[in-house]
């Protein structure tokens, strides 16, 4: 199997995105380098709803908590995939950014010559979490860099 | 950082206002209203919107104008007029946005509908039976807009507005209760809101515990399906220590319940012919989301704000029981888990406590003392028999009330009745409550009730202050709406699922199911 020097991997953590991460080490030279990016997805931003009975203060305390959550999770992500590149030797980089998944990686992906792509397969039907989809077609329509798309863990 | 965008979106705000106004004013805008009727054949319609459109549009045009142009060609620093300056143009918008929704659009849906006739053995029209009023058709404008369209960037401070909008109109809201109906409302409300908020948080921990849930999951959604949806989410999420993935589960189930319900209530409320005080009772119990609460109720009666008053009574008793709520489950998560920090009491109940209800008690209190109407107004209304003489009663009246005033048994009704034939009009207050009483128990024929009602209207007034109040918070409540449909997002709505999806739907529709009946059973259409 060929083996790439530079991939850009996306995930954030769901049982698809550990096979990606799995796949990017499989997929990559011994000294290669992988940026993985993570995508808080938008929908966050609607998260306060329609709510306007509660105060500033309430408001504030609310956004600051919802972030820190969102925060510990990525960065226990991000230290446990660190740990794992590192094993192997991997050169590791990460970046954090909020948008739509699939425009943030199209736009991630023009930053730096990349070899790969890789990310996860959709969360098979009926299985539990939050629903942000990489748009697959699209963004295989709009990549200049060849895409790599895990298989779903069984 | 600069907020104000030079952009040329509110200058043309201003100038499609100023074009409504113009069209208002000069008679063009009447061939829309012959177009209404001709779509509305063989049925008429009654378009009342001519007087306002006649001024509303054009103070906020020239306004918007002004400001707009200002914001286009002057220069912005940073600074706190910077900031301020920069919400214009999304207020601007959201207002546009409610007159397009309320003079043009509802107008036109009204006439389709009338123009098709009414609905089987209902006896409504389409329009009427789905609540497809402006109320309704703002909110649904605003998640179409921010959904397909995206807010744009020069309006995104403004739109946090609506907030502001409807607590100002709540404050203002406050004019309008005489003490005995606050009392009244405010006994039914704390009876009804303290048995479901209880039961739901209570059944919500109970479901929950059954099926597993961490307490932290069972604590927010408990929040939100008891007490005020989102909003109680929002309040409770940090205290009980909510997972992101619990947050966004919750407040998409609650989103959805909420849009459903706003939709599905009204229906069922016309459907079931309810009154007033019973569907306002109903949807201040029943739907899980403040937001929409107000949304229904002005869906139900969108040409006057009774329901919405007494919907209002219960959306503040649920928020002052926000406070005790968010303590109660602090405390509950605080004996399950060990990494809980300790509740501070004073903190949680100081930050949570809402101070528009206080600018609510504050108009409520200033119109009792007779600032805006006299002090012994009721619903906004007071007596005053100094009635001209085109109002007094005729002679062939007085003749109709003399020919039948023996049917009428009790004798304080019958001296009531028998001054009023004697001087033409209602003498006191204590004879408009007896004559009422004659009228209520149908005693008289129809021609002799008709004259009693007709005498009752004459001697009772709307004060020209809380006329303009009503204005005020009908446009509030619309502007409120129509942004607040620009805050809820399908991104947020499609995170409903899990857990809180199966034990909000079972929560929810308990809740609902059974505050109808207890509406339906208990109360009654006088306050």
């Amino acid at each position: 199997m060929a083996k790439f020097k530079n991939i850009l991997l996306a995930s954030h953590g769901t049982e698809g995105a550990q096979a990606a991460e799995k796949a990017a080490l499989d997929l990559c030279s011994p000294d290669a380098s992988i940026y993985h990016l993570i995508v808080v997805p938008d929908f966050w931003k609607g998260m306060m709803g329609d709510d306007w009975l509660n105060n500033g203060i309430t408001r504030d305390t609310f956004g600051h908590y919802l972030e820190s959550e969102l925060g510990k999770e990525i960065d226990e992500h991000i230290a446990e995939t660190n740990s794992v590149m590192q094993k192997h030797g991997v050169t590791y980089k990460h970046g954090i950014v909020v948008g739509k998944p699939d425009e943030c990686l199209l736009e991630a992906s023009k930053e730096a010559d990349y070899d790969l792509v890789v990310i996860g397969s959709p969360r098979p039907k009926g299985k539990q979490g939050l629903r942000s989809k990489m748009k697959l077609e699209p963004l295989a329509q709009s990549l200049s860099v060849p895409l790599f798309v895990a298989n779903y863990p069984e | 950082m600069v907020y104000t965008k030079k952009s040329p979106a509110l200058f043309i705000i201003g100038l499609i206002m100023l074009a409504i106004w113009w069209g208002a004013d000069s008679g063009t805008l009447n061939g829309f209203v012959e177009h209404l009727n001709s779509v509305a054949t063989p049925e008429k319609m009654s378009y009342k919107y001519m007087a306002e459109m006649s001024t509303i549009p054009m103070y906020f045009g020239i306004i918007a104008t002004v400001f707009g142009l200002w914001q286009l060609l002057g220069s912005h620093k940073e600074g706190n007029v910077d900031y301020f300056s920069s919400s214009v143009a999304g207020a601007m918008f959201i207002l546009l946005i409610a007159m397009l929704v309320r003079w043009f659009i509802a107008p036109e849906i009204e006439a389709i509908s009338r123009g098709m006739g009414k609905v089987g053995e209902t006896g409504s029209h389409i329009h009427k039976l789905l609540g497809l009023n402006y109320v309704v058709l703002g909110i649904v404008t605003g998640i179409v807009i921010v959904n397909v369209f995206r807010i744009p960037e020069w309006a995104q401070n403004g739109v946090r507005l609506s907030r502001l909008g409807l607590k100002t109109g709540v404050i203002l809201l406050g004019t309008l209760y005489s003490l005995a109906e606050l009392k009244n409302l405010g006994q039914l409300s704390v009876v009804m809101i303290g048995f479901f908020v209880l039961g739901s948080v209570g059944m919500v921990l109970w479901i929950g515990a059954r099926r597993n849930i961490p307490n932290s999951m069972g604590g927010v959604l408990s929040a939100g399906m008891g007490v005020c949806g989102v909003s109680a989410t929002v309040a409770a999420a940090p205290v009980v220590q909510a997972k992101s993935v619990e947050i966004a589960y919750t407040i998409g189930t609650i989103l959805i319940w909420g849009v459903g319900c706003m939709f599905a209530f009204p229906i069922i409320g016309n459907l079931l012919g309810m009154g007033y005080v019973q569907f306002g009772a109903w949807a201040g119990t029943g739907i899980l989301n403040s937001a929409q609460v107000a949304g229904a109720a002005l869906a139900f009666q969108p040409h006057g704000i009774e329901t919405l008053k007494v919907a209002e009574i219960f959306n503040i008793t649920r928020v002052l029981f926000l406070p005790i709520i968010v303590l109660w489950l602090a405390v509950w998560y605080v004996k399950r888990e060990e990494s809980a920090q300790a509740v501070n009491v004073g903190q949680v109940i100081f930050s949570k406590f809402p101070l528009f209800v206080l600018g609510f008690i504050l108009m409520f209190a200033l119109s009792s003392t007779g600032i805006f109407a006299p002090a012994q107004h009721y619903k906004g209304k007071f007596f005053d028999n100094a009635v001209k003489a085109e109002k007094m009663l005729k002679s062939e009246e007085v003749a109709a009330l003399s020919a039948e005033i023996n049917k009428i048994q009790r004798n304080d009704q019958k001296e009531a009745v028998a001054r009023l034939a004697q001087n033409g009009k209602i003498m006191s207050v204590d004879d408009d409550i007896l004559i009422r009483g004659v009228v209520n128990g149908k005693i008289l024929s129809k021609d002799a009730t008709k004259v009693l009602k007709g005498a009752h209207k004459a001697v009772w007034h709307t004060a020209k202050k809380i006329k303009k109040f009503r204005d005020w918070i009908t446009w509030l409540f619309a502007f409120g709406l129509v942004g607040l449909g620009m805050q809820i997002t399908i991104g947020a709505m499609k995170q409903a699922g899990g857990q809180p999806a199966v034990i909000g739907g079972i929560v929810g529709f308990v809740k609902a199911a059974l505050s109808l009946i207890v509406v339906m059973m208990f109360v009654s259409e006088t306050i």
